[in-house]
């Protein structure tokens, strides 16, 4: 087990954000976190990043943990450089070159200010920054927030080839359960501060509840412009088949 | 029967009571305390309720003094150059605050220290009006219809207004407190963006604040000029607005309670301080020293172990011992709707 | 013409002084959103110690570089009060400073008195160009230009120095990269303890400090500073050469040579209220 959470408990005052939680993830494995918003998804981020004290509970890891946080987080008014030389900022390896070679793009943009990039191309050097740690455990936060189809497709195959090829374990916290379903071997339903249901991805896929509040029983907006960019890797993608990068 | 309801009057039957006991030298102490409670009620509301620190709260007390002594030398009945010296003080705030108040939190307690230097130079500059750095002198006593106290019952006499004028401030800032504007107040300090967006007109509200905080800064200095009948800048240094602060402080954001157990025990330690300073054998800076070391750990203190204050956390320890009553003691910013203390935002920003 | 560029290159040299401490002030700001009202008493405490120093027969330099190292340690002292504890809101923190400020006036009576203390400064002048120039002048001018140098270096291309801007930039993120936010703001504190300390050091001979000249210097590094909203180092020193000759030039040709002092509160005031003029209420 790379993480293994136990009974987590996080208040915030008298308000109870986790009760309770549960949850672990395997080395290699891609586990989906989904639940809507307000279930306590990025206060479990957190507090595994150690950012919030637990009231109870444990956190083991074994090896590091970086988060892509939600909505970026980038330091806006540095350069793209700089954002990724300081997310090796517990490593000290600064090596830049293999984060280039994954997106070729920002080595264009090396230099640019990162509040002047598009937010597909923020999403990336966020990535980029957080694999600057050298995490065995990648935990994203909302990968596809506000970003286009297409670019939402490529980020999540980036992802996903990163965890063919370099067996590093992600904890994948997304709103769009669709998504996250697709990609993810095994998920987890958080509500209200506490697990749902937990499971494979296809089991809970096929599941009434998980179908009716998650996936488009009554199929919202933004689930319908996001079909037809996830659709097409629904059939290969999902089961563990193979997903062409 | 409530608690704070008790406590308070006992408190004011006790206050009301005892300077017939005290001699001119301690009335005197009696009357600069009353006055410092007026002040930093004002400061307690802009603390809790605009989320704001004023450092320059000493400007405002020695504009009110200014006022009521050059009107009153002026010829101007001493009375009306009294209920004046608040009006004009609080029209000097709208005037500063207008701009200055658009500046958050960190901003205008500097620009309020600046204000502060600027009045002082100012009175020091203007030798016809205000008498320069040698000060105002002769500043006529206080009369209603040509009818003063009598000499030997002078300070009696100070006494007893300053605690009529103590007890109207709290009565107007506990009422305002519970009032509708007040609620709205209260919100504007949660959280300005979410005031703004329900409809507070913030910008306003935080400029009568101001203005009303000022006011009662002013009427306590006119009163000191009259009591005193000398003032000069030298009675207003940065000192006093910082002591205003550390009253503020140490009592805590609570309405009532908060000014007035934060004056009383600053003057008291002030009172011991001097004691020990002017012990014989003790430097000439003996006395100015104490008072710095203490004023500034005191400030330091309160803020890293007990940063709402001593009411609120005497509130809170009472009430996790389960002797309050439903309802909680004096209503103050710091108590929630159900009197369960909740953070006042104003410090956490 | 000659009195004119005497009273400018006085003016250079003491706005030069201005813009280290408000230097001061930004470093700490920017990194730990603390106004530091302690950041006059680096300068007090560094100038009334290379005094005693130089008393006790210490040479030139060292005492300074002592005296400049004691404001470093003074200064890494304020951040461990002020921002030590964890969640310490930053408001409270101000107070902190507040505190601390007050609390220094005690100490420094304590150990050099209440009375004015000053040293000796570099002898003689120098010609520049037609314009006779004190050798201190020239000395605080060469040493601000140094430090501003080296602080650009540090900044922009060190990791650490980038590490720091980081926190400016989005303290959340740099806590999610590792970086301890507290531990940043210790050393920005300890620069800028720094950075007032030798302000004290190249101020005290032109001008004898006392235990509460740390109000006037805080209150001219901080109109120095707000030319740039409290953020950016290269307006600080603009802004500190501006008030500095403009100073200069007040007592220098004005009846009231004790308005001086009210340019840098006007100034204060008067960028304050441009500078709310200009944004939307309540933004940074």
């Amino acid at each position: 087990m790379i993480l293994e959470v136990r009974e987590l408990v996080v208040r915030y005052g008298q308000a109870t954000a986790l009760d309770g939680v549960s949850l672990e993830v395997g080395e290699g494995e891609m586990v989906a976190l989904v639940g809507p918003n307000g279930a306590g998804k990025t206060t479990l981020l957190n507090t595994i990043s150690g950012l919030i004290r637990p009231a109870s509970g444990s956190i083991r890891t074994a090896g590091r943990v970086v988060q892509v946080p939600e909505g970026r987080q980038l330091f806006g008014d540095m350069t793209v450089e700089d954002n990724l030389r300081l997310g090796a900022w517990r490593v000290r390896d600064r090596n830049l070159s293999h984060i280039y070679e994954l997106f070729p793009p920002l080595s264009e943009m090396r230099r640019r200010r990162a509040y002047t990039l598009s937010g597909g191309e923020q999403q990336m050097v966020a990535v980029g920054r957080a694999l600057m740690g050298g995490p065995q455990l990648l935990a994203v936060d909302e990968l596809s927030l506000g970003l286009a189809p297409l670019v939402v497709q490529n980020l999540a195959e980036h992802v996903v080839r990163l965890n063919r090829e370099s067996g590093m374990a992600v904890l994948l916290v997304e709103q769009n359960a669709r998504l996250a379903l697709d990609i993810c071997a095994r998920a987890y339903v958080l509500e209200a501060g506490r697990l749902a249901m937990a499971g494979q991805s296809a089991e809970l896929r096929r599941s009434p509840a998980v179908q009716a509040a998650y996936l488009g029983g009554a199929v919202g907006e933004g689930e319908a412009v996001r079909a037809p960019a996830t659709s097409p890797r629904t059939a290969g993608g999902g089961e563990g088949g193979g997903t062409a990068p | 029967m409530r608690l704070g309801f008790w406590l308070g009057l006992a408190a004011a039957v006790g206050s009301l009571l005892l300077p017939l006991l005290l001699y001119d030298a301690e009335l005197t102490i009696y009357v600069f305390i009353g006055l410092s409670i007026i002040v930093v009620a004002g400061l307690n509301l802009l603390y809790g309720f605009a989320g704001q620190v004023s450092l320059g709260q000493g400007a405002f007390y020695a504009i009110g003094a200014y006022c009521a002594g050059i009107l009153a030398r002026r010829g101007i009945p001493p009375l009306a150059a009294l209920l004046l010296a608040p009006v004009l003080t609080a029209a000097v705030a709208v005037v500063v605050g207008l701009p200055v108040l658009r500046l958050r939190g960190h901003y205008l307690a500097f620009a309020t220290l600046a204000f502060q230097l600027i009045v002082l130079s100012i009175a020091g500059q203007f030798r016809e009006l205000t008498g320069g750095d040698t000060g105002l002198t002769g500043i006529p006593d206080l009369t209603v219809a040509g009818v003063g106290f009598p000499l030997e019952r002078r300070a009696f006499g100070y006494a007893y207004l300053t605690w009529v004028l103590t007890a109207l401030a709290l009565l107007l800032v506990h009422n305002l407190v519970a009032s509708r504007p007040g609620r709205g107040l209260r919100a504007l300090a949660t959280s300005e963006a979410a005031a703004r967006g329900s409809g507070v007109p913030v910008g306003r509200y935080k400029l009568q604040v101001f203005a009303l905080a000022a006011a009662f800064a002013g009427l306590a200095g006119g009163v000191y000029a009259f009591f005193l009948s000398y003032i000069a800048p030298g009675s207003f240094p940065i000192l006093l607005s910082i002591q205003f602060l550390v009253m503020s402080a140490v009592g805590g954001v609570a309405v009532v309670w908060g000014p007035v157990l934060g004056a009383v025990l600053i003057y008291i330690l002030a009172q011991v301080l001097q004691t020990i300073g002017s012990q014989p054998g003790m430097p000439l800076h003996a006395p100015a020293e104490l008072n710095y070391a203490v004023y500034g750990l005191v400030l330091i203190l309160i803020m890293l172990l007990l940063p709402e204050g001593i009411v609120p956390a005497l509130r809170s320890a009472v009430a996790s011992g389960r002797l309050r009553s439903p309802g909680g003691a004096a209503p103050g910013m710091a108590a929630g709707p159900g009197g369960a203390p909740v953070p006042p935002p104003a410090r956490r920003q | 013409m000659s009195f004119f560029l005497g009273v400018v290159s006085s003016g250079v040299a003491t706005g030069a002084a201005f813009a280290l401490v408000a230097t001061g002030f930004v470093v700490i700001h920017r990194v730990t959103r603390v106004v530091n009202f302690a950041q006059g008493v680096f300068s007090v405490v560094a100038g009334m110690l290379c005094a005693a120093l130089l008393t006790l027969g210490l040479p030139h330099f060292l005492a300074e570089v002592v005296a400049i190292l004691a404001a470093i340690a003074a200064g890494f002292g304020v951040g461990l009060v002020a921002i030590g504890r964890r969640g310490t809101p930053p408001l409270a923190s101000l107070i902190i400073t507040l505190g601390v400020g007050v609390l220094s006036y005690a100490v420094v009576i304590l150990l050099w008195g209440d009375g004015p203390v000053s040293f000796s400064m570099l002898q003689g002048q120098v010609d520049v160009g037609g314009v006779t120039m004190l050798w201190q002048y020239v000395l605080i001018v060469a040493a601000t230009a140094v430090t501003f140098g080296a602080l650009m270096l540090f900044f922009n291309l060190t990791y650490v120095g980038k590490a720091l801007t980081a926190c400016y930039s989005n303290p959340h993120a740099a806590r999610l990269v590792g970086i301890d936010v507290r531990r940043m703001g210790l050393l920005a504190f300890a620069i800028g303890g720094g950075l007032g300390g030798l302000a004290g050091v190249l101020l005290t001979p032109l001008q004898p400090v006392e235990f509460d000249s740390d109000v006037s210097i805080a209150i001219n590094g901080f109109a120095a500073a707000i030319f740039g909203g409290l953020l950016r180092p290269g307006t600080a020193l603009v802004g500190g050469l501006v008030l500095g000759v403009a100073e200069a030039l007040v007592s220098g040709y004005s009846r009231y040579a004790s308005l001086q002092s009210g340019v840098a509160l006007v100034l204060i005031l008067g960028i304050m209220v441009y500078q709310a003029g200009r944004r939307p209420e309540g933004a940074e």
